[in-house]
C-alpha cells in the first residue's frame, strides 16, 4: 500500500517536471526574444523599424516593412490557394469519398505532412518556378510561387482538422436534412459545414500560422528581395527568410535587429493563436 | 439542387473572372529578355569580394558604405541555389566561386578573359579572391606542419585539383615532415571547407595519428575564435582587417579562388566588360538586347 503512494507521488512529481519543461522553454524564449529584441527597436526607433521602406545593414538601417508585407501578402496568397482545396478536399473525405479511395487518400494527406519543407523548396525551385516564368515571364519567383507552394504546403493541417471536425458533426443532422428532403450535397453544405464551421476555422488559422512561420521553403523560390512588392510576380522577402539569410554574418546591432524581427514575428504568431483560441472557446 | 448551386456557381463564377483578370494585368508587364540578376546575401563572402571587385560597393567620405546592388536583384543563400537558378533560367545572370563551376551554366569571360585556373594566377583574370588560413601563434607543432604540408608542393596540388588555383607562398618542395599525433581545430568560412577538407584527408593519410576537427561558419567567426585561442586555424575568404591584425593574428594565402560570372548555356553572350557587370549588377542595363549588340559590334 504505501509502496504504492510512493510510486503514485513520484510519478506526479515526474509529471509535474515534463510539463514544466515545455512551459520554461516558452517562457525562455519569449524572455530571449524580448530582451535581446526590445532594445534593438528602441534603439532605431519603433516607427523606423515597423515602417521603414529601406532595410540596409551595411549603413545601419534597419526598415522591416517590406518583410512585414512579404510576409502578409505571400500567407494570404497561400490561404487564397489554400483554403478553398482544403476544405473541400475535407469536405470530399469526410461525406463522399468511397471507402477504397479514402484508404489511399488518408495517408496521402498524412505524407504530404510529413515531407520536410527543404524537399518542398526544392520541388518549387525544380518545378513550380519554371511553370510560373514560363506562363508570366520574369525570373519565376516572388509573390505568386511562394503562395501556391505555401497553399499547398499548409493542405494537411487545413484537411485533417477540417475532416475531424466534419466528422464531429452528429449524424443526426444529417439524417435530419435528409429527412426533410435535401439532397445529399445541400445536407452536406448546408447543414454539415455550418455545424462545423468553427473546427474548419481552427484548421485554416493553423494552417495561417503554418504559412507565416515557413522559412527553408519560401527561401527559395520567394527572390528574397529586401524591397516592397509592386505587383504579384514581384519577388519578396519574408520575416523568416530575413532571419535565416543574415543571421550567419551579422554582428551587433545588425543581429539585434533581425531578432527584433523575430520579435515581431513572435507577436504575430501570437495574434494567430489567440484567434485560435477564441475560435476554440467559442466552440465549446 | 440546381437552385442550390446556382449560389455557388455565380460566386465561383465571378471569383474565376476576378482571377483571369488578375493573371492578365500582371501578365502584360512581361518584357521578354529582362536580366534576372541573381545575387548572394548580405554578409555572404563571395558577395564581398564580388562587390568589391566589381566596385558595385564603395566606401564615401562620411565612413558609410554604399551599396549599389539592384534593388530587384534576386537574393540566394547558397551557391547551389545560384547555379539551379541560372541553369533553367535563360535569361539569368550570377556569380560563383571557380570552383563549383560545372557544365550547366556557362562562365563568361571578363574583358575578354577566359575564368580559367591559369589566368586567375598569371593575373590576367581580375575577378579572384585570396582564400586564407590565420593563425595566432606558430608553437604548436601539428599546426605547424599542417601548414608546411598545405604550402609543399603536395598540399598545392590537392588545390589544384579542385579547381582553385595554387597560392604564391606554396614551395617547389615536396612535404617531408611526420608527427606522431596531435589534435587541431580548423574554423571558419564556408567557402573554403571543401579545399580545407580535401586537404586534412590528404594530410591524415600521411599523419594517421593526427585529428583535425573542422568546422564549418564563416570568416568573421573564423578569425575571432582563433584570436580568442578557441581553435587553432582559422580560415577567411577574404582579406584580414586592421582590427583583426591587431589581435595578433598572421593570415597565410593558401589558395586563390577566382569567381566566375555565370548565365544560362543558351545564352547567346560569351563576353562582357567589367563596366557591363557592374552596370547589370547596379541595375542600369535591365535587358539582354542592350548586351549582346554590344558586344558583336
Amino acid at each position: 500500500m504505501e509502496n504504492n503512494q510512493v510510486k503514485e507521488r513520484g510519478m506526479k512529481i515526474l509529471f509535474l517536471i515534463a510539463a514544466c519543461a515545455s512551459i520554461l522553454a516558452v517562457v525562455l524564449i519569449c524572455l530571449f526574444l524580448f530582451a535581446n529584441g526590445l532594445p534593438a527597436i528602441f534603439e532605431i526607433g519603433p516607427g523606423k523599424f515597423l515602417l521603414g521602406t529601406k532595410w540596409d545593414p551595411t549603413n545601419n538601417v534597419y526598415g522591416i516593412l517590406p518583410m512585414i508585407v512579404g510576409s502578409l501578402y505571400v500567407t494570404a496568397g497561400a490561404i487564397i490557394v489554400g483554403v478553398p482545396i482544403g476544405v473541400l478536399t475535407a469536405v470530399f473525405m469526410a461525406e463522399f469519398c468511397p471507402p477504397k479511395l479514402y484508404k489511399i487518400m488518408k495517408p496521402a494527406v498524412e505524407l504530404l505532412a510529413g515531407i520536410p519543407s527543404i524537399v518542398y523548396g526544392f520541388f518549387g525551385l525544380v518545378a513550380l518556378v519554371p511553370i510560373i516564368r514560363n506562363l508570366f515571364g520574369g525570373s519565376g519567383k516572388g509573390i505568386l510561387t511562394a503562395s501556391i507552394l505555401l497553399g499547398i504546403m499548409i493542405l494537411p493541417t487545413i484537411i485533417s482538422i477540417s475532416e475531424s471536425a466534419l466528422r464531429a458533426v452528429p449524424r443526426s443532422y444529417y439524417e435530419g436534412a435528409v429527412g426533410l428532403g435535401a439532397t445529399k450535397e445541400r445536407a452536406v453544405f448546408f447543414t454539415m459545414v455550418p455545424a462545423a464551421k468553427s473546427g474548419i476555422f481552427a484548421g485554416i488559422v493553423l494552417g495561417i500560422g503554418r504559412a507565416i512561420g515557413e522559412t527553408m521553403a519560401v527561401i527559395m523560390v520567394a527572390g528574397n528581395t529586401a524591397v516592397m512588392p509592386t505587383s504579384i510576380l514581384s519577388m519578396v522577402r519574408t520575416m523568416t527568410a530575413n532571419i535565416v539569410l543574415e543571421m550567419g554574418y551579422a554582428t551587433d546591432l545588425h543581429r539585434e535587429a533581425l531578432i527584433a524581427t523575430g520579435v515581431v514575428l513572435f507577436i504575430f504568431i501570437l495574434i494567430i493563436n489567440l484567434c485560435f483560441a477564441l475560435i476554440k472557446k467559442k466552440e465549446a | 439542387m440546381t437552385y442550390v448551386n446556382g449560389g455557388i456557381m455565380k460566386q465561383l463564377r465571378i471569383f474565376a473572372i476576378l482571377l483571369l483578370v488578375t493573371v492578365l494585368v500582371t501578365g502584360c508587364g512581361y518584357s521578354g529578355d529582362m536580366i534576372d540578376v541573381v545575387s548572394r546575401e548580405d554578409g555572404s563572402g563571395t558577395r564581398g569580394a564580388f562587390s568589391e571587385i566589381f566596385k558595385i560597393t564603395q566606401k564615401q567620405d562620411d565612413g558609410t558604405v554604399l551599396d549599389s546592388t539592384y534593388d530587384n536583384a534576386e537574393v540566394t543563400n547558397s551557391t547551389a541555389v545560384v547555379m539551379l537558378t541560372v541553369s533553367e533560367d535563360k535569361n539569368a545572370i550570377g556569380y560563383i566561386s571557380m570552383g563549383s563551376l560545372n557544365d550547366s551554366v556557362k562562365a563568361v569571360d571578363i574583358n575578354g578573359v577566359a575564368p580559367t585556373a591559369e589566368n586567375v594566377k598569371n593575373g590576367t583574370y581580375e575577378v579572384s579572391r585570396p582564400f586564407l588560413i590565420a593563425v595566432r601563434d606558430r608553437e604548436n607543432a601539428v599546426v605547424e606542419d599542417f601548414i608546411s604540408y598545405i604550402l609543399s608542393s603536395d598540399g598545392q596540388q590537392v588545390v589544384e585539383a579542385l579547381g582553385y588555383v595554387s597560392s604564391e607562398d606554396g614551395s617547389e618542395a615536396r612535404y617531408t615532415g611526420y608527427v606522431k599525433s596531435g589534435r587541431i581545430t580548423v574554423a571558419g568560412s564556408s567557402s573554403v571547407t571543401p579545399v580545407m577538407e580535401a586537404l586534412k584527408e590528404a594530410y591524415i593519410k600521411r599523419n594517421p595519428g593526427v585529428e583535425i576537427e573542422i568546422q564549418q561558419s564563416d570568416s568573421t567567426t573564423g578569425l575571432t575564435t582563433v584570436a580568442e585561442g578557441i581553435s587553432d586555424i582559422g580560415m577567411s575568404s577574404r582579406e584580414l582587417k586592421t582590427s583583426e591584425t591587431d589581435k595578433g593574428i598572421i593570415p597565410i594565402t593558401i589558395a586563390y579562388d577566382g569567381l566566375a560570372i555565370i548565365v544560362n548555356p543558351e545564352n547567346p553572350v560569351d563576353n562582357l566588360t567589367k563596366e557591363q557587370v557592374y552596370d547589370i549588377f547596379t541595375g542600369k542595363i535591365t535587358g539582354w538586347n542592350e548586351i549582346s549588340t554590344d558586344t558583336t559590334e
